[in-house]
C-alpha cells in the first residue's frame, strides 16, 4: 500500500535505514553505516550526498591515525524530520487499522 | 540494501525497528565482550591474591586488588585498538556510566576500608573487638557488582542479565557475608594456621565465584547472541 504524502528523502529504503541508525547513536563513521545497512560503498555515498544535501546529516572527513575517515552524525533539522516521518508512519497504521 | 521508494508504512516501521535494534546489538556485543574480559582478569587476579595471601599467610596480597583496574583499563583500550567499535549512543554510554560509577564507588571503598581496618587494628588492644569493628569488603563489593550486572541487563533490555546480577550477587554476598564458608573451614580443619590461611583466601573465592556467574557466562553469553 503506497502512502504519498511522506517526507520522499526519508521514504526510501536506504535513507531511511541511514536516518534511524544515526539517530540512535551520536555519530557513525562509513563503514560502521555500510556494516550495519548491508549497501555498497558507491550506493550508500550517492544516499549520504542526498541527506547532506537536504541538511539531515552533517559528513566530516578525517583521519583516524593513519587511515582516512568520514564521519555522518544527524543534524537538528534531520531529528525533526525523522520525527515528523515517524508521525506520519504511526498516523497511517493507526488510520488503517 | 536495494533502492526502494515504494515503501509499504510496515516495511518503514521494520527498516526504523531494525536499525535501532541492530545497534543495541553492537553495544551489547562489546559490552559482552568487555564483561567477559574484565571477568577473566577478575578471577585471575583473585587467583593471584589467594596464593600470595596463602603462601604468605597474611593478608598483603589484598593490595593487590589494586593493579585490577590498571589491568581492566588495558584490556579496554587493546579492545578500542583491535575491535571495530560500537559508535557513542545513549545505550552505551549508560552503560559505560553504569561500570565508571562502580568503579569510582568500590576504588573509594576499597581505599577507605582498608585504612579504616589498619588503623583499628592498631587502635584496638584486644583482636576480637578489633575483629568486630572492621569493615567487610567483599561482600559489599560483590553486591555493587551484581547491582551494576542488572543495570546494564536493564539498559541493553536483556532480562536474563539481570537476573544473573541480581541472583548471583545476592547469592554470593550472602554465603560471604553469613560466614557459610568460613563455617565450612572451621569444621573441617583441625590446624589453625589452615583456618586462617584458609579465611584469607575465602573472599578470593567469593570474587572469583562471582566473577564466573556475573561476568564472564554473560559476557560470554552476550557476545554469543550477538556475533
Amino acid at each position: 500500500m503506497m502512502f504519498p504524502a511522506l517526507d520522499p528523502l526519508l521514504h526510501s529504503e536506504l535513507r531511511l535505514a541511514v536516518i534511524s541508525l544515526l539517530m540512535s547513536v551520536d555519530e557513525a563513521d562509513f563503514t560502521y553505516i555500510k556494516e550495519q545497512t548491508g549497501a555498497t560503498s558507491g550506493n550508500l555515498s550517492v544516499q549520504l550526498d542526498k541527506l547532506t544535501a537536504a541538511g539531515y546529516i552533517a559528513v566530516e572527513k578525517g583521519f583516524k591515525g593513519k587511515m582516512p575517515r568520514t564521519t555522518c552524525r544527524i543534524t537538528p533539522a534531520g531529528t525533526e524530520a525523522f520525527r515528523d516521518y515517524v508521525k506520519a508512519l504511526k498516523k497511517y497504521i493507526s488510520t488503517k487499522k | 540494501m536495494e533502492e526502494k521508494a515504494n515503501l509499504t508504512a510496515e516495511r518503514s516501521l521494520k527498516i526504523i525497528t531494525e536499525q535501532i535494534e541492530r545497534s543495541r546489538n553492537v553495544v551489547a556485543k562489546d559490552t559482552g565482550q568487555l564483561l567477559y574480559l574484565s571477568g577473566l582478569a577478575t578471577m585471575g587476579t583473585a587467583v593471584i591474591v589467594a596464593l600470595v595471601n596463602g603462601l604468605s599467610a597474611s593478608p598483603m596480597g589484598q593490595l593487590l586488588w589494586l593493579v585490577l583496574p590498571f589491568i581492566i583499563w588495558g584490556i579496554k583500550r587493546i579492545h578500542e585498538k583491535k575491535q571495530v567499535q560500537a559508535p557513542v549512543s545513549l545505550v552505551g554510554t549508560l552503560v559505560v556510566r553504569t561500570w565508571w560509577s562502580f568503579g569510582c564507588i568500590v576504588i573509594g571503598f576499597y581505599l577507605f576500608a582498608l585504612i579504616w581496618n589498619i588503623l583499628v587494628l592498631r587502635l584496638y588492644d584486644n583482636l576480637t573487638t578489633a575483629t568486630q569493628a572492621m569493615v567487610t569488603i567483599t561482600p559489599v563489593i560483590i553486591l555493587l557488582m551484581g547491582m551494576a550486572v542488572a543495570i546494564t541487563g536493564h539498559i541493553l533490555k536483556r532480562r536474563w542479565l539481570v537476573l544473573f546480577g541480581i541472583l548471583g550477587g545476592l547469592l554470593v554476598a550472602i554465603c560471604e557475608y553469613s560466614g557459610v564458608i568460613s563455617a565450612i573451614i572451621v569444621y573441617s580443619c583441625a590446624s589453625v594456621k589452615t583456618i586462617i590461611v584458609l579465611n584469607l583466601i575465602t573472599p578470593c573465592l567469593s570474587i572469583f565465584l562471582f566473577s564466573l556467574i556475573g561476568l564472564v557466562i554473560p559476557g560470554w553469553m552476550l557476545k554469543k547472541q550477538n556475533p
